[in-house]
């Protein structure tokens, strides 16, 4: 096992926040609550935060460092079909798409649900909607990025649940790191 | 001509893929939609049943598609820059011996690396597995292939090519490979 201190405290504290806060606003606090429009807001603080620190944060947090390639995808998928054990140390370039989709759909659902706030669009139907739409593709994602981690972990046998607690991913000696 | 999709790339391929699994994840939801609180019985509606029968149909398509996919890209492992008719032909004679002996994904990466020659230290490190996840990989592919070793194994597959056409179309070859 070979430790490599990977993820920064705020990008960890960005993680967990935002999707504590996202399950939250989805499935426990009341819609028309002042507190879920609180959520809200604060989710898109964070994303803002997040997408400042893609730019000046560490290496790892940065965009540059893991936007994904039509070659990464392809390589990657590559090894899934070949069973082939590689690990990335940063984001994989199928998981930095679901970061991106995950972004955008999160600012969507922030914009929506502000809009329906406002004056302009406040009991417009197509707005609330679009919100609920969002939401929808959201949860999807979430399931699909859950999913897709548990089996990740398990085809490189680096824990990436753990990782994104402690910031350290444990890299089994064997497993080829794609760099 | 087959050799026109061998150097086909599968980009266009994953970019079918995900925009259909858009689609399906869309009607998906519509049909869950109309269910609504009936239940399975709303399938007695017949427009409800042949909008739930197409969006089954465009999944069904798409898993069919992942499998061409993943195929191609097991394929293209092991053909990277190689341009010759002999390299191809070779190659197809033997994803299609892995087939018949039912090789799974794994095995037939192992397979295709011992037959270029390589050392089981090798075939680890490039597959990132330990080296007796791949003593027990070969010994499987032997006693699949019905051979006591890596020689008998390439005496398997040389003795094909020395029997098929190197230009015409290659009769062993599988669309879907």
């Amino acid at each position: 096992m070979t430790d490599h201190r990977i993820w920064d405290p705020f990008v960890r504290a960005f993680h967990w926040s935002v999707a504590a806060g996202f399950l939250a606003n989805a499935l426990l606090i009341e819609d028309d609550s002042k507190l879920h429009e609180w959520v809200g807001y604060a989710i898109l603080t964070l994303l803002g935060l997040r997408i400042l620190w893609g730019f000046i944060g560490p290496k790892s947090a940065r965009f540059s460092s893991f936007w994904p390639t039509r070659t990464g995808v392809t390589e990657q998928l590559s090894d899934l079909a070949t069973r082939r054990r590689k690990a990335h140390l940063g984001h994989t370039p199928l998981g930095a798409l679901m970061i991106l989709n995950l972004f955008l759909s999160l600012l969507a659902i922030g914009l929506t649900g502000w809009m329906m706030t406002t004056n302009t669009f406040w009991g417009v139907e197509w707005v609330e909607e679009a919100h609920e739409a969002l939401v929808t593709w959201a949860e999807i994602s979430v399931v699909l990025h859950v999913a897709a981690v548990i089996w990740e972990s398990w085809r490189t046998g680096v824990n990436l649940p753990q990782a994104m607690i402690t910031g350290t991913k444990r890299v089994p000696d064997d497993v080829k790191l794609v760099p | 001509m087959t050799v026109a999709f061998k150097t086909d790339k599968p980009q266009a391929l994953i970019a079918l893929i995900a925009v259909q699994s858009l689609c399906a994840a869309f009607f998906l939801w519509d049909v869950v939609n109309d269910l609504g609180p009936n239940g399975l019985r709303a399938l007695a509606n017949l427009h409800i049943a042949i909008e739930a029968l197409a969006a089954l149909a465009l999944v069904s398509a798409i898993v069919y598609e992942t499998r061409a996919l993943m195929a191609l890209l097991r394929r293209k492992a092991h053909l990277e820059n190689q341009v010759s008719i002999a390299a191809g032909a070779f190659h197809d004679i033997m994803l299609d011996h892995f087939q018949n002996w039912g090789l799974t994904a794994a095995e037939q990466d192992v397979a295709g690396f011992t037959i270029k020659g390589l050392s089981i230290a090798e075939i680890a490190d490039l597959r990132g597995s330990a080296e007796g996840t791949v003593k027990s990989q070969l010994n499987a592919i032997y006693r699949k292939a019905g051979v006591p070793g890596r020689g008998a194994l390439l005496g398997l597959l040389v003795d094909d090519l020395m029997n098929a056409p190197l230009t015409s179309e290659k009769p062993l070859q599988k669309e879907a490979s």
